[in-house]
């Protein structure tokens, strides 16, 4: 599904992935790990189309297609999902009203007819349900106000609503407590854990990876691939701590 | 007899298309308002004719005006809002206005408060593309006995051009000591991590910045009889600028 | 009924008195030298001619003379300032024993002793003997119109560093002189600076070669001595590529019932990749308790941030002068070149103040910070009036402003005049600006822990003020800090 080889990226001048090489099939699950500064986020941004991440090198293909010679939005409409680390509040936008939007944007992209108001609350409704979200949360800006959990969780309610192929999830589980981690957890479970989709969870911690089992996990380093392994490979990260394994 | 035009060097004007405010000069005397005490006021001013629109509006004991202006049309428009609050009196003034081509643009406010416990509040967001100048001169003025005044402007702005220009002077002149006076002035671009957000949740780059100007502009008309009215009209010259 | 005014009349009376002890209020008995009374061609003449000038700079006199007959007052400040008469002043006073420039021993004691009372370490030998560590701090000494002492001279050439008073600059480096003065603030940018141009009498020059960190601290100590006189002097700091300096500017002036003219002009420049750091403490006599006497401050200051990544920092405390009329300024050329002014601005019984800065920004990528605290207590007025300006090529312009001010007593007014004035889209301007007064909560709280009403008002305000008073080097802060205090005095109860 998607397939990274010999990855090279700048912000700035300053390198931040360089060689970067990773393959992830549908049905799979894929955990990235790694120190701070490894360029963990800048992987997820890089694969999203931030504007600002110069690609130097290397080649990126989403189900056959050079996914870099995308915009954003036609990466979104081609069926991968950003979840945020720091999701952006946009006042004056609601949440129900953007993610329409969006989802018809999406929709319209593809070539498939656009939901109508009544049609796209009913999944709106189910999602949030499914997420402990209250309705009116989702009548409220996006974002705005909202606590560090709740803006993940309205992230979940996002990937959800928008049901991408590929979901990049980034640091998703930092600023919740274990409550939400174990919501969280089901969520992704339930909207991604399918043979036709796939994960790939950037974090830093193990514990999200106690309730999102992985198939693979992989160290990030000094912006490449250093180690890869099965989800006993982030129980070693968890006791040894990156030092030893980083190099 | 008549005064003569201003020119830029007269503050209220500093900024004003001249040309234009000669050809419509000598203006006829601003319309004067009076609400009594205890009343409530509210106007709305679409500007979209290029006028020239004054208003003196007095807010008698405990009364309340609201003033909401969305300032598109013709070569020059401008409001120019001159208030004085009574005690107790309560001011609000949405305004939008959103400039394209070599338009000028500009809403001028005094909010006076000559006696205690009276609030203002102003809000004023402009967009501005082509060549196009907007401007907000508001001064707001406590006078020694209008203690526990309460008086805020927010004042922004933002250029999707090059060649636009916005100007601001949010003014405070203060001689009361147990007042709350504050002002806010940004003015900036679109937030580009907002925009790559609604990006990466698929909508292409011109919708994108469509729903951020929406954003920047909603809430301003809140609390407006012709609420809808003024969103719509302000949604449509909007869509003629991305 | 007429009980309570006596009380309130007796407590004013007080307030007065503790006024009245202005710190740096008594005048000195010194041979003075003075040119004739009055301003006409003549005095240009005679100034220039003092100063043994070459003929070139008679002319931009002359020239600048001129010009200023033909100019008027600005009348846009929040000011109200009785018209001046020009003619009723002096332009020059020199004192008589003239002391031979770098060689203190030849100083007239009496001078060196009201420094000594000052607090100003002139004399070398005194820094060299003080504590073990405490910074040097090079010292031009401006009295009335000369420069009579200019110390660490030495030392300061042998890294290349040249720091003068401007009337020897004139004849010593006539080039650098002549290639930046007037450049920054032209010859006819407002009334107080071309009157300043015809009539300047001293001020200091330095100049800081390629690549030199300044290896010390430069300052300059301003007095007006002689009654009727007005002071002009003229700054002039070249910061030549890659270079630092961090100067200090401190002003007194005895206790006179008249009021007396200061109009200075201060020239920054700083070229690629230069640092100049421009404090003032300025403490010219406010005035009594009644607003009668005091210094006219009206001082034009402006940096020219010309190369890359240059950067300019003005900090300024101004606690003095009955009137204040000064908007340090930065041009900022430069690309990435940085701006900044922290001020803060008490002003109390009559005092007036319209202060504040310009940040004009015409090189991409260039930034400015405003902070702008503003103190107002008993009659007085005191107004923050600014630009920050972004010109339609200079992208990635970043500006934050913040201007606070606070209201001690029910009789003063505190004002903010801000202009912005945007082109470019990327643009990112934010001015934010709050008025306020101490809370009684504040008040009881410090009093509650044993301070009195004063004590708490100055622990407050400057608490308030801290953002700005941080800025300045450590000697200052500490007198800036008890300046505070000291012109806030009778302003509660």
């Amino acid at each position: 599904m998607l397939k990274i080889t010999n990855l090279h990226a700048n912000v700035g001048d300053k390198p931040i992935l360089k060689g970067l090489t990773l393959s992830i099939n549908a049905g799979e699950i894929h955990a990235i790990m790694g120190p701070n500064g490894a360029g963990k986020s800048t992987l997820g941004y890089v694969l999203s189309g931030r504007p600002g991440y110069e690609i130097t090198e290397g080649e990126v293909t989403f189900n056959g297609q050079n996914l870099l010679d995308l915009e954003p939005h036609e990466r979104a409409a081609a069926g991968l999902f950003l979840g945020f680390q720091y999701p952006v509040e946009i006042p004056g936008v609601s949440n129900v009203q953007f993610l329409r939007e969006a989802l018809n944007a999406q929709r319209k992209y593809r070539s498939d007819t656009p939901l109508s108001g009544a049609e796209f609350l009913k999944v709106a409704r189910e999602q949030a349900g499914a997420l402990s979200m209250d309705m009116d949360m989702l009548k409220r800006p996006v974002n705005v106000g909202f606590s560090g959990g709740e803006k993940k969780r309205n992230e979940m309610v996002q990937m959800g609503i928008i049901d991408p192929a590929l979901a990049i999830l980034d640091e998703t589980d930092s600023g919740l407590d274990i409550d939400a981690l174990r919501t969280v957890g089901d969520g992704i479970n339930r909207i991604m854990r399918k043979p036709d989709k796939a994960v790939l969870l950037i974090t830093h911690y193990q514990r999200l990876l106690d309730y999102v089992k992985p198939d693979f996990v992989h160290v990030l380093a000094d912006g490449r691939i250093t180690r890869s392994g099965g989800p006993e490979l982030a129980l070693e990260l968890e006791r040894d701590g990156y030092k030893e394994l980083a190099v | 007899m008549t005064m003569p035009a201003p020119t830029r060097h007269d503050e209220a004007w500093r900024y004003s298309d001249i040309a234009a405010v000669e050809a419509a000069w000598p203006l006829p005397a601003p319309e004067s308002i009076i609400v009594p005490a205890g009343g409530n006021f509210a106007r709305t001013i679409v500007q979209d004719n290029g006028a020239i629109h004054q208003l003196n509006i007095a807010i008698g004991k405990g009364a309340t005006a609201a003033i909401y202006i969305l300032n598109i049309g013709g070569d020059f428009g401008r409001v120019d809002l001159n208030v004085t609050l009574h005690e107790g009196a309560d001011f609000k003034l949405g305004a939008v206005q959103i400039g394209s081509n070599a338009q000028t643009l500009e809403i001028i406010t005094t909010v006076t408060h000559v006696e205690p416990n009276a609030t203002s509040s102003q809000i004023v967001r402009s967009v501005l593309a082509g060549t196009s100048t907007g401007s907000y001169l508001g001064k707001v003025s406590v006078a020694r006995d209008a203690q526990l005044t309460d008086s805020v402007q927010s004042v922004k702005a933002m250029l999707l051009d090059r060649s636009a220009t916005a100007n601001a002077k949010p003014e405070l002149e203060i001689y009361a000591d147990d007042v709350k006076c504050a002002h806010g002035c940004a003015i900036g671009e679109l937030d580009p991590m907002g925009l790559f957000y609604l990006q990466a949740r698929g909508l292409a780059p011109a919708d994108a910045k469509k729903l951020m100007l929406q954003a920047f502009v909603a809430g301003v008309f809140e609390g407006a009889a012709d609420e809808e009215m003024l969103i719509e009209a302000a949604l449509k010259k909007l869509g003629e600028l991305v | 009924m007429s009980d309570e005014i006596d009380i309130k009349d007796k407590a004013a009376w007080d307030a007065a008195d503790r006024v009245a002890d202005y710190e740096h209020g008594w005048s000195s008995d010194i041979e003075t030298d003075f040119a004739p009374k009055g301003l006409t061609e003549d005095t240009v003449r005679f100034i220039s001619a003092k100063k043994n000038e070459p003929e070139w700079m008679l002319e931009w006199r002359l020239k600048a003379f001129a010009s200023w007959k033909t100019m008027t007052p600005p009348d846009w400040a929040k000011l109200n300032v009785p018209p001046i008469d020009y003619q009723e002043a002096y332009y020059y006073a020199e004192p008589k024993a003239k002391p031979k420039l770098g060689s203190l021993d030849e100083v007239d004691p009496e001078i060196l002793r009201i420094y000594e009372k000052l607090g100003i370490p002139i004399a070398e030998q005194e820094v060299l003997a003080g504590v073990e560590g405490a910074r040097r701090v090079a010292v031009d000494a401006v009295f009335d119109s000369v420069s009579v002492a200019t110390t660490f001279r030495a030392e300061l050439e042998r890294s290349g560093v040249i720091f003068r008073s401007i009337s020897e600059a004139i004849k010593e480096y006539p080039e650098l002189v002549k290639k930046w003065l007037g450049k920054i603030v032209p010859m006819h940018d407002n009334y107080f600076a071309t009157l300043n141009c015809a009539v300047f009498s001293d001020g200091t020059f330095v100049y800081i070669p390629e690549g030199v960190r300044c290896p010390m601290e430069l300052s300059t100590y301003f007095r007006i001595n002689a009654e009727n006189t007005g002071q002009f002097e003229r700054t002039l700091i070249i910061a030549d590529k890659g270079s630092y300096v961090s100067y200090l500017e401190g002003c007194t002036a005895p206790m006179r019932d008249e009021n007396q003219l200061h109009a200075a002009v201060v020239e920054l420049v700083a070229l690629d990749d230069a640092e100049i750091k421009y404090s003032t403490v300025q403490n010219w006599y406010p005035g009594d308790a009644e607003g009668k006497g005091g210094i006219y401050n009206f001082v034009t200051k402006r940096s020219l941030c010309q190369g890359k990544n240059s950067k300019v920092s003005w900090t300024q405390v101004e606690t003095g002068s009955a009137v204040t009329w000064k908007y340090p300024s930065c041009v900022l050329n430069g690309e990435n070149s940085v701006g900044e002014f922290y001020s803060v601005a008490v002003t109390n019984n009559y005092q007036q103040a319209d202060t504040g800065t310009k940040m004009i920004h015409n090189g991409k990528g260039s930034r400015s910070t405003i902070v702008s605290k503003g103190i107002s207590a008993g009659h007085s007025n005191n107004t923050y009036r600014g630009l920050v300006r972004v010109a339609p090529n200079a992208e990635g312009v970043r500006n934050f402003t913040q201007c606070d001010s606070l209201l001690l007593g029910s009789l003063s007014g505190a004002h903010t005049v801000p202009y912005i004035e945007v082109r470019n889209p990327s643009a990112q301007i934010e001015h934010e600006a709050t008025t306020s007064k101490i809370s009684d909560d504040q008040m009881f709280y410090a009093q509650a822990r044993g301070l009195n009403a004063e004590e708490a008002v100055t622990l407050i305000v400057n608490g308030f003020a801290k953002e700005v008073l941080q800025q300045l080097p450590m000697e200052f802060a500490v007198e800036a800090q008890k300046l505070l205090g000291i012109s806030l005095e009778g302003s509660v109860g």
